[in-house]
């Protein structure tokens, strides 16, 4: 069951605003201030890079998934450190997605809330679209994606109004290194391509529009400036004391009295988007343990993925400032070995083994011009 | 082998165990005894005496030396549809059909003439398909007659009428119809396939297929379309789908069947465009009312009453006052009370049902309101559930299943558990394919070029190739 060009954009870009509108804009302001956004899109146009660099590994591994490239090119024995390291980063956003979405709940939609009974239907969710695949979850991510942009660009835009501008002034007041301890410190928000280890053989190119990824980045981007200017713009010096980005641009907790009727829509949305994403981890996790320990079939590896989410729901006390022990260096090592250093070894190891094997058998590598060409008039509705 | 005419008569008879209704006349033939079988009530009376039985008695060509049965064939039925039996067999399977068996003594094969007699209601618009413009002709009982309505619409060599015969006891005309060069081949020979495989003992109406045809089936959805009218079938056949037409039922299945179907309406495609989309839109609005409004209320009844205007809210807590029961007891019960008053009025006699109408809206309803046991928000919220329920009454069966689940979640989880409920449904229906046609087509996947007839229409000149949701030979070809 494969995925097309266009849910495969989609899903980068939902991977790409998906942890941003949480707690983040108001971690970045203690470190990098005003210049936040900076960081924010530094960061993303990186990963906008490697996303590229991903495409690129992709449709040279063909229709192998990521274990069989990976063994092809560095051998069994590393692969499997590759794979841990994988699903480290895989459980870290997935334990950040759940943890989120229950503060956010927590903080947001209920005043009184034991969310043991809430997490249950959620792990039932989850389990339910990692069983169903990647192809599902990628149809769910093309049906509520639009009604996601909306919502955010009507947050942002209902509160355009009350910035001021002059309090990004002065720009870089203290210098570049702020800028650069955030972007390392805060580097697990980060690293949104590394979904896309666990697609390898699992996308169809032939559908491919050269420049419908761009625009899906570009406008991931934009959509995230265009919050965190309004982020920023709005509560300036006390962005720290804010917890919810999202919730606190519109201005909505049905537990305070500040209400805006339509933004309940905007924040259910949220809601959805992240029960998405935490669908799109998830799977990627069970695919990877799956991988690591050579399980037949997916049930106990979506039982894996499940019983970790549960149990991280109950560790730790109930407190937004949970990501900040969450998010320790040692996560930012894994997000820059997983998303920065990886795909850089795998094309240099990629390169070396088709080298080696000049004159005799390469890699296969599928030409998706030539198969494009030839499907012209042949059309996948299934995918 | 040659036939004793009395004797075979007789025999079959006998076998058909001295059915009433058989009915047999014994005629001679010059120098040679004929003998007529056929059952009474399903044969034309008229037809059998001018066709059979005048021609035979008046009969004055010289046959001797001729063989009878190719006399009778060719001059005396040359009008009509023969066909010659060589077993006793599937001559009596024939009389079973309604054909009338002619035994021609010392002759070596059986006549079997077409004289059934169809019994048709005359064609009168669908009650469950009526439109403001468009052709009202609606499909019948009658399988000859509905492929006739085809027939009228269709005048090519590409339409094909494959048939079959379903039913141990029954024996029920099943005609699966289709456009060869456009339908889908693998979706054509997996549905002849699931067709021919079913042993059942009688098939009533077309729906008795629809358990064979579906392949999820314990699915809550609807996996199978159907439709009353020819348009519309000629319509669906064009885009690549195949029909099913029971004979004894007004009702032809489709398939593959998406979702969208459902929201378009054969109106749609005689009215002006924009107007459509605003319809469809309307719509597609309608069945989120439909499912999630009563859950939506309950939740923020109990949960998140902060969410609501302040005004708004007043006067719902100044309606609710003094109701005895919970907000969730409350609209299950109205519910309930709604769905016994539709199943009560579309099973009882029409004269009652203005006497119905009296009795829901305004003693049950009135009254329980006044009396302080239900409050106006929650009837008003059911009510406006329900009628939104059949602006799709093809799914409305669906619909208020998911409603009660809806009302359920967002009692006991709020607004998140009924985000939750969407994206589950969302999932499950992503992945719930017809007959190679994705159940969430053009929207998932996203298939641009079928945009043109989704939610929004564009005109018929506009809507130049064969949609692509739909499995079919000729998705990039210009239609003719």
């Amino acid at each position: 069951m494969k995925i097309n060009y266009r849910q495969l954009s989609i899903m980068v870009f939902m991977s790409f605003i998906a942890l941003k509108f949480l707690a983040l804009p108001s971690l970045l302001y203690v470190e990098s201030k005003n210049m936040s956004m900076l960081v924010a899109l530094a960061l993303m146009l990186i990963d906008g890079i490697y996303v590229f660099v991903l495409l690129d590994l992709m449709k040279k591994s063909g229709e192998k998934n990521i274990y069989e490239f990976m063994k092809s090119c560095l051998g069994t024995v590393i692969t499997k450190l590759v794979l841990i390291l994988l699903i480290l980063k895989y459980a870290l956003v997935a334990g950040n997605i759940s943890k989120g979405l229950e503060f956010f709940v927590v903080e947001n939609l209920y005043t009184e809330f034991n969310w043991f009974v809430f997490v249950l239907p959620l792990m039932i969710l989850v389990g339910f679209m990692v069983y169903k695949g990647i192809r599902n979850i990628a149809r769910v991510g093309e049906m509520v994606c639009w009604a996601i942009v909306i919502g955010l660009i009507y947050i942002a835009l209902k509160a355009l109004s009350g910035i001021d501008i002059l309090s990004f002034l002065p720009f870089f007041k203290d210098g570049f290194k702020p800028l650069v301890d955030s972007a390392w410190i805060h580097l697990s928000w980060f690293g949104s391509a590394t979904f896309m280890f666990m697609l390898f053989g699992f996308v169809d190119f032939r559908s491919e529009k050269k420049t419908e990824m761009i625009k899906y980045i570009i406008f991931a981007i934009l959509i995230v400036q265009l919050l965190y200017f309004v982020f920023y713009g709005l509560f300036e010096v006390t962005c720290p004391t804010h917890n919810y980005c999202i919730s606190d641009i519109s201005q909505f907790s049905s537990t305070y009295s500040a209400i805006d009727e339509l933004s309940w829509l905007v924040v259910s949305m949220w809601i959805v988007a992240q029960a998405v994403q935490l669908g799109l981890y998830g799977y990627c996790m069970a695919q990877a343990i799956k991988y690591l320990f050579d399980i037949k079939g997916n049930i106990l590896s979506i039982i894996i993925v499940v019983v970790y989410l549960l149990a991280w729901s109950f560790i730790g006390e109930n407190t937004i400032r949970m990501e900040e022990i969450f998010f320790t260096p040692f996560a930012s090592i894994v997000t820059f070995l997983a998303q920065y250093i990886l795909p850089v070894v795998l094309q240099i190891a990629y390169t070396i083994k088709n080298r080696k094997k000049k004159g005799g058998e390469k890699v296969k590598e599928v030409d998706y011009e030539r198969e494009k060409n030839r499907d012209k008039e042949e059309v996948k509705v299934n995918i | 082998m040659k036939i004793d005419a009395v004797k075979t008569s007789e025999q079959i008879k006998k076998k058909l165990h001295d059915s009433g209704d058989l009915k047999s006349r014994n005629v001679q033939f010059f120098d040679t005894q004929i003998c007529i079988l056929y059952f009474a009530p399903i044969t034309d009376n008229e037809l059998l005496n001018n066709t059979l039985l005048y021609p035979l008695i008046n009969f004055s060509d010289e046959i001797k030396g001729k063989d009878v049965v190719e006399v009778l064939r060719d001059k005396v039925l040359a009008n009509q549809e023969v066909t010659l039996f060589s077993d006793l067999q599937s001559a009596i399977d024939k009389l079973l059909a309604g054909n009338t068996l002619i035994l021609v003594d010392k002759a070596d094969k059986i006549i079997g003439c077409d004289m059934e007699k169809i019994t048709v209601r005359a064609v009168a618009e669908p009650p469950t398909s009526v439109v403001i413009k468009g052709p009202r002709e609606g499909f019948t009982e009658s399988l000859k007659f509905n492929l006739a309505l085809i027939r009228k619409r269709v005048k090519s060599d590409d339409f094909v009428v494959k048939m079959l015969e379903i039913g141990e006891m029954t024996k029920t005309q099943v005609a699966v119809v289709y456009f060869d060069s456009i339908a889908d081949k693998k979706v054509l020979n997996e549905i002849l396939k699931r067709l021919q495989s079913i042993k059942i003992d009688g098939v009533l109406d077309s729906h008795f297929l629809v358990a064979y045809l579906q392949r999820n089936k314990k699915s809550l959805f609807k996996q199978v379309g159907d439709t009353e009218k020819p348009d519309i079938l000629v319509g669906k056949m064009l885009e690549g789908r195949v029909g099913i037409i029971v004979d004894g039922s007004p009702i032809v299945l489709t398939l593959p069947f998406i979702l969208l179907e459902d929201l378009q309406n054969s109106d749609d495609y005689y009215s002006q465009p924009i107007r459509v989309t605003f319809v469809r839109t309307l719509r597609l609005v309608g069945v989120i009312l439909a499912v999630l409004l009563p859950g939506v209320y309950i939740a923020l009844e109990l949960y998140h009453y902060k969410i609501l205007p302040t005004e708004f809210l007043i006067t719902i807590m100044n309606s609710t006052q003094g109701i005895p029961f919970s907000p969730f007891i409350e609209i299950l019960f109205i519910i309930l009370l709604f769905e016994i008053l539709y199943e009560a009025n579309i099973r009882m006699p029409q004269y009652f049902g203005m006497a119905m109408s009296i009795v829901g809206a305004l003693i049950l309803g009135e009254t329980a309101v006044n009396a302080g046991l239900v409050s106006p928000p929650a009837v008003m919220i059911v009510a406006l559930s329900g009628i939104t329920f059949y602006i799709i009454p093809g799914q409305a069966s669906q619909f208020s299943i998911l409603r009660l689940i809806g009302v359920i979640i967002g009692a006991s989880l709020g607004i998140y558990g009924i985000l939750l409920f969407c994206v589950f449904i969302l999932s499950y229906l992503c992945n719930f394919d017809s007959y190679k046609s994705a159940y969430l087509a053009p929207t998932a996947p996203y298939i641009q070029d079928d945009q043109k007839d989704s939610y929004m229409r564009k005109t018929i000149d506009e809507m130049k190739k064969r949609p692509k949701s739909i499995a079919n030979n000729k998705q990039n070809e210009i239609r003719r």
